[in-house]
């Protein structure tokens, strides 16, 4: 615990979920993730009749380590940023939209849906996790985890990594 | 900096294993991959090239378990450690928790481990990070090879001041793969709750 961390609770994170809530039914995408730089998933939705969804965790570590590579090229080709990043496969799509320097907004959709819409309601509830997230930046001390947790965790990793 | 999603009761941290190239650190993934039960790891991605050099990263999320009604999951992700790949390798510090840093063994690598050793130096301080502020150990290996070089005069260049637990490793058949890898968690959860 270095830096300063977004921590999702409470309010906040009952706002980001309702977010992507609605961001799955107005851009009729499969699945929405908050994820943040680091590549882990701060709070995702799937629509009801999206099936099963693939690894979130590869998802949030891949895009993050592609909106770190795209950000990198931006910026050797003297750009402040690039904003987006659409893939489109046969099937699905992949959109990625920039939350803020915290976090990523990622969207998969399915081909019959218009990348218009995506795109329109994406930067919508960009806007919004924009202030949610910069509302739950938190220093590590303000985090509440004890001691306690430290030992517990301590007994587990023999049971895990062996003695 | 570890992300904690009290909704969700998840707490995660990420490692990096770091070091020059071929030194094992990609070996030291699939260890780990291999041996832990499946329902305590997730899927391993690779970013690699055709002749399975890493280009961006190997990532291989394990789960602890619950903690204190947490879910706790230690991210492990190695870097590229060719020279030329540096770019790849400063992204994927980013937020690090932990390091492994992974030296090679072989005599004719210990130019390249000190020089990784530098670069890991200059990459954190982009980040405005210093190796004081990040836990870390070191893990030799390669001990296997016939030129082997004694551990004494490999950590004299990459660690003269002895500040960082060492572990020797044949990581190929397993050996010092995990010791590292509880060390650098331990560290990592002691200092969550310090800073608590």
């Amino acid at each position: 615990m270095i830096e300063p961390t977004v921590a999702l609770y409470g309010d906040a994170f009952t706002k980001a979920a309702a977010v992507l809530e609605d961001l799955i039914e107005q851009a009729q995408v499969r699945y929405a993730l908050l994820v943040d730089r680091k590549g882990f998933v701060l709070v995702h939705k799937e629509a009801l009749w999206a099936p099963r969804p693939p690894a979130l965790d590869s998802i949030a570590t891949l895009v993050a380590g592609n909106a770190a590579a795209t950000q990198a090229l931006a910026n050797l080709l003297g750009e402040p940023k690039f904003n987006e990043l659409v893939k489109q496969g046969e099937k699905q799509g992949l959109y990625v939209e920039e939350v803020n320097d915290l976090a990523l907004l990622v969207m998969v959709f399915d081909n019959t849906t218009p990348i218009g819409r995506v795109k329109l309601f994406g930067k919508k509830a960009a806007a919004e996790l924009d202030e949610i997230t910069r509302g739950a930046v938190v220093m590590p001390r303000e985090l509440g985890i004890d001691k306690d947790f430290h030992k517990s965790a301590d007994a587990m990793l023999d049971d895990l990594f062996g003695n | 900096m570890s992300t904690i999603n009290f909704a969700n009761r998840e707490i995660n941290f990420k490692i990096v294993y770091y070091g020059p190239g071929l030194s094992g650190k990609t070996t030291n993934l699939k260890w780990v991959y291999q041996t832990v039960p499946g329902d305590r790891k997730g899927e391993m991605v690779s970013l690699a090239t055709e002749d399975e050099r890493t280009l961006f990263f190997d990532f291989l999320p394990v789960d602890l378990g619950e903690v204190k009604g947490f879910k706790t999951r230690f991210h492990l992700y190695t870097v590229p450690g060719q020279v030329f790949y540096n770019a790849s390798r400063k992204l994927i510090l980013r937020g690090v928790d932990g390091i492994v840093f992974v030296a090679d063994s072989a005599s004719n690598r210990l130019r390249a481990n000190a020089e990784s050793m530098r670069n890991l130096r200059e990459n954190l301080s982009e980040y405005g990070l210093s190796l004081e502020q990040v836990p870390m150990v070191i893990q030799i290996n390669k001990r296997d090879l016939p030129d082997a070089l004694p551990v004494d005069m490999i950590r004299a260049v990459i660690d003269p001041e002895a500040s960082f637990p060492v572990f020797e490793a044949v990581a190929t058949e397993g050996k010092g793969v995990f010791e590292p890898l509880k060390e650098v968690s331990r560290m990592v959860l002691s200092r969550l709750a310090d800073s608590a």
